[in-house]
């Protein structure tokens, strides 16, 4: 199968581990030049781009606060002057707004909405107008199994960001940008401290027609394919990799 | 039909011109009591009041911006006071802005719809919740719109599919309490006044070839929030004249 995405730069944001980690070495694979950014432990990301640079592209890093708008633009500006232009956005980076509707505390809600909703809008506006000049791009947010089997602090902020997705779909399509969501279930991941608890909210791990939980690579094979050419006419859908947890 | 909401009280947001004002005309209707927000301080409120009182209701008004977590704190304290109870909160979630390119939306604006219609929504439904699930009875109903499942201009779009999340949050998290939670979301339905530029003028191509009607959403509210609609919750009705099949 052929991604046609040998040379393409990749943006992805919380590269450090887990699914951001998984990408990045999954379109490294594909032959994709990376640029990877996250706002936490750079150890962690250096060991990505080293992990990825095995594969023989090139990798940019970059400590970048994606709630920030100052940040995401220079960080783009720099990725931009660095590699000519960005042609898949991988909105990765979040956080977890975790507990029921009256345990979610002020401080908590403003935390996840900036990560999982102002900063998909902020790294999505950073980078179009340069995805329209090239008449070509790929954004992939990420959803949830929250949205759908009902959670109220990620399932308000992750069906926000599939409308912001919609809304690219519909207002980029005429310069073959397309843009969509992946919606993971129950996926084993290591947790930040502060973002522990249990598989993804609303989930029986065992009582779900594929009873085990994912991998992060079982959700990057989606992502590159979004990303690839193949998937060129496919826009403003959610796409959920969630063992059968859910029938959309 | 008796929708068993004569003296049940109902909190809506946002309770001026079009949607919030007819809808709590609807409620007033049916014999329930009001008590109607808005974040602006101008007359409409005060009209809104003025026509369900004549139909009959008890309606305190108070204005509350629902970002603000004082306000909301303070406007269902006002609620509790007034009537003892809140049965069911419509929540309407409106901010108006200029619908923009995504490239044309600045962070100030994009976060001040956010926080209006998202957070706020998330607030209100917060501080009612305590109440309704001492009650062991709560109708939450929220108003959407076709712009999230269409995907029209980027902020309209998050904030009302924001919204459906938050109804299925709520209805997952809170049905043991008897509580439901459903979104309307209206497409195609006049709101004189209001311009959008979205808003498609109703063609031939529609199922439905003309404007929906504001009572025809307060209609849905209501039989929402009736006794009779118990077994409903998480979900979207999406009056829109046919343009869009969920």
């Amino acid at each position: 199968m052929n991604t046609g995405l040998e040379g393409k730069v990749v943006l992805i944001t919380g590269a450090t581990r887990n699914h951001g980690r998984a990408s990045a070495l999954a379109f490294a694979q594909e032959g994709a030049n990376l640029l990877l950014c996250t706002r936490q432990s750079m150890d962690l990301l250096e060991e990505t781009a080293q992990l990825a640079s095995k594969s023989g592209v090139r990798v940019v890093t970059g400590q970048c606060d994606v709630t920030d708008e100052g940040q995401v633009d220079s960080f783009v500006k720099m990725g931009q002057a660095e590699f000519g232009r960005v042609d898949v956005l991988v909105n990765n980076a979040a956080w977890r707004a975790r507990g029921e509707l009256l345990s979610i505390s002020s401080e908590d809600w403003a935390a996840a909405m900036a990560v999982n909703l102002h900063a998909p809008f902020l790294l999505c506006k950073a980078v179009v107008r340069g995805m329209a000049e090239h008449r070509w791009g790929r954004i992939i947010n990420y959803s949830g199994i929250a949205p759908f089997r009902g959670a109220s602090g990620q399932g308000t902020l992750k069906m926000a960001c599939e409308g912001l997705t919609r809304a690219i779909a519909n207002e980029y399509g005429k310069y073959n940008i397309t843009a969509n969501c992946i919606g993971p279930g129950s996926i084993a991941v290591a947790r930040t401290p502060g973002q522990e608890g249990g598989p993804a909210e609303g989930s029986t791990v065992l009582d779900i027609p594929i009873p085990r939980q994912g991998t992060v690579e079982e959700c990057t094979a989606l992502v590159v394919f979004l990303a690839s050419e193949m998937a060129s006419y496919i826009t403003g859908q959610t796409y959920l990799v969630n063992g059968g947890a859910h029938f959309l | 039909m008796n929708t068993g909401l004569d003296r049940k009280i109902v909190l809506v947001t946002e309770a001026v011109r079009n949607f919030g004002r007819i809808t709590a005309l609807g409620f007033a209707k049916e014999g329930a009591n009001l008590l109607l927000a808005s974040a602006d301080t101008g007359e409409q409120l005060a009209q809104s009041a003025h026509q369900a009182s004549e139909l009959g209701a008890k309606v305190v008004t108070a204005q509350c911006d629902p970002s603000d977590q004082v306000q909301v704190d303070a406007l269902v304290q006002k609620c509790l006071s007034e009537f003892g109870r809140i049965d069911v909160l419509l929540n309407n979630p409106f901010l108006p802005l200029e619908a923009r390119s995504l490239e044309d939306i600045s962070f100030d604006q994009w976060r001040e719809k956010m926080e209006f219609e998202v957070t706020g929504s998330v607030q209100v439904c917060q501080a009612v919740l305590p109440q309704m699930v001492r009650q062991e009875w709560g109708r939450i109903i929220s108003y959407g719109g076709l712009a999230g499942f269409q995907g029209s201009d980027p902020m309209t779009s998050a904030s009302e599919l924001g919204i459906v999340g938050l109804t299925r949050g709520i209805a997952r998290e809170y049905g043991k309490y008897n509580i439901t939670a459903n979104c309307i979301c209206p497409g195609g339905v006049e709101s004189p006044g209001q311009s959008h530029p979205y808003s498609v003028p109703p063609g031939d191509e529609d199922p439905l070839p003309r404007w929906g009607t504001p009572d025809e959403l307060a209609f849905l509210a209501v039989c929402l929030a009736s006794e009779d609609a118990a077994y409903l919750t998480g979900q979207c009705l999406l009056p829109n004249g046919g343009k869009y099949f969920l």
